[in-house]
């Protein structure tokens, strides 16, 4: 016991955030987080598992067999889609990009003026709050039916990334500091001056955090208009081929394909955001 | 006479009647004056500012500059805000350049305007930093800088000074002075400083607390820079005091 608790004790000592500076403190607390991270990834892993083997259901495969069905995705053309896991990938990707896209064109003109004049605002929002509370995968079986596999899905998308999008712009228009906008008015500014030289400025970080939680509903968005019957593949038909022929590995390796999709997606945007905020000398 | 208040009368509708924050205030600036209001919180000095801006509206009596009623906002008025109100994303001479952008001077003039500018407020090497990254004294000579960069008549300053230390505080005293000296503009200045006031002003206009109006205005003429340990700037300082404090008393 003596001796390992010497060794613990070091090892704690080690973890622990020393006084020494605040530069090495910081390095430190990296290095406690990450490992803390490892082993709490270890655990799920392990957990899965035996879970797995406990089970020994077709339904939970094991991790390994999962990893090896994720690699095969990526190197062999499927035979059941005629796709590889890079052409499901570039597809949904491409999806979620058009669905985004017009999200934005849409939301940040209309965000921007229903933050700026109340007459609009009583005009626009009585509509924007009825389409509000509907899911957007709720729209999705009418819609592929009625744009068909290819514009169907773009459509769904939009309507995920659009309203957070515009609640994120309008609430960025309402955060502005009444006194930049005295200040303004003091240097000359009138109405369209401020518009352009103060509202959309300021708002600039608060489109950015729509565009990142945006981002991450257009992935989920995706994987429900992929299901109903989207044209061309994508990730999310490669899992509902997959659950249709029993290949639950694959299936796995889908769905892990789609976490590391959205998170990266949404780590990327986050350091643009913070970027820019950081270049506008904002937060 | 350039700045002219003639009975200026400010009240704020309630459920039941109306507020009134100032009433009867009347008030003559000399061209070049420094003039110093002070008053206890409350007795609406920041709203006779705010509405020589422009800013806000009057509700009785009149207001006008060079003879002309004052409507709404304009850039012979400039302003300098207690809380600096500096645009976060602009550098500092983007900050100064703004209302020289809203007036469509050309890029090289504005240029011009603003490097002068930054030398008159002591920021030179500072021309591309963000306001996040000044002090509160250096954020506050970008505020100056501004508001000069539209060659305002009058310099309106919202307790500029209010959220410095003591000792920046006094350095920027000293270094608004010599500004003013520079550029020989009109300053109206809101303070709750007596000390302050007594340092920097022409006249000093004392407000009484709500409804607020003029309940003496003292004449300075003593040379700059004045110096805080002499008999006379004691015994003012007092005076003005005394009767700030017997106005808290009376409420």
């Amino acid at each position: 016991m003596g001796k390992l608790g010497k060794s613990w004790k070091k090892i704690v000592a080690f973890l622990r955030p020393s006084d020494v500076s605040l530069k090495m403190d910081r390095r430190i607390q990296l290095v406690k987080t990450i490992v803390i991270n490892i082993i709490s990834l270890s655990i799920f892993v392990a957990v899965w598992w035996g879970l797995s083997e406990m089970l020994n259901s077709a339904f939970l495969p094991r991790p390994d067999i999962v990893f090896e069905a994720f690699i095969d995705s990526f190197q062999t053309v499927d035979i059941t889609t005629g796709r590889t896991m890079w052409d499901n990938i570039l597809t949904s990707s491409i999806r979620v990009a058009w669905g985004f896209a017009l999200a934005f064109i849409l939301a940040v003109p209309l965000g921007l003026m229903m933050g700026f004049s109340k007459t609009f605002e009583s005009f626009s929002k009585p509509v924007v709050e009825v389409f509000r509370p509907i899911a957007p995968i709720a729209w999705a079986p009418l819609l592929l039916i009625a744009m068909g596999g290819i514009v169907g899905p773009i459509i769904v998308i939009f309507i995920g990334v659009f309203f957070p999008l515009l609640s994120n712009i309008i609430f960025g228009v309402r955060s502005i500091q009444p006194i930049l906008m005295d200040a303004a008015r003091t240097l000359g500014a009138r109405r369209r001056d401020m518009f352009v030289k103060v509202i959309i400025p300021s708002t600039v970080p608060y489109i950015m955090t729509g565009i990142r939680i945006g981002l991450g509903i257009g992935w989920m968005c995706v994987v429900a208009a992929e299901f109903l019957g989207a044209i061309g593949g994508g990730v999310g038909q490669y899992v509902q081929f997959k659950t249709e022929v029993n290949r639950f590995d694959q299936v796995f390796a889908g769905l892990i394909v789609f976490s590391i999709l959205g998170l990266s997606t949404t780590e990327l945007s986050g350091w643009v955001e913070r970027r820019v905020s950081k270049r506008m000398g904002l937060k | 006479m350039m700045l002219s208040i003639e009975g200026l009368r400010k009240s704020f509708p309630l459920e039941e009647g109306e507020l009134v924050a100032i009433e009867d205030f009347t008030l003559e600036v000399e061209k070049g004056e420094f003039i110093c209001i002070l008053g206890p919180s409350g007795c609406g000095k920041t709203t006779i500012l705010r509405i020589i801006a422009g800013l806000d509206t009057l509700s009785g009596g009149s207001i006008s500059l060079n003879g002309k009623d004052i409507k709404g906002p304009g850039s012979d008025r400039g302003m300098v805000f207690q809380e600096f109100a500096l645009f976060p994303w602009r550098s500092v001479r983007k900050n100064i350049e703004f209302g020289m952008e809203l007036r469509k001077i050309p890029p090289k003039n504005r240029n011009e305007i603003s490097q002068k500018l930054i030398e008159l407020v002591g920021l030179r090497g500072f021309e591309n930093s963000h306001p996040h990254e000044l002090s509160g004294g250096m954020k506050q000579r970008v505020g100056i800088a501004r508001a000069l960069a539209n060659e305002p008549e009058i310099l309106l300053m919202d307790e500029p000074f209010g959220a410095l230390d003591a000792q920046t505080r006094n350095l920027m005293q000293k270094e608004l002075l010599r500004i003013w000296q520079e550029t020989k503009k009109t300053i109206i200045f809101i303070t709750h400083s007596v000390d302050e006031a007594v340092f920097l002003a022409d006249r000093i206009v004392v407000m009484s607390e709500r409804p607020g109006h003029i309940t003496e205005i003292y004449k300075i003429p003593w040379e700059r820079p004045r110096d805080r340990a002499s008999m006379e700037f004691a015994n003012l300082r007092k005076e003005i005091l005394e009767k700030l404090e017997k106005m808290v008393k009376v409420d």
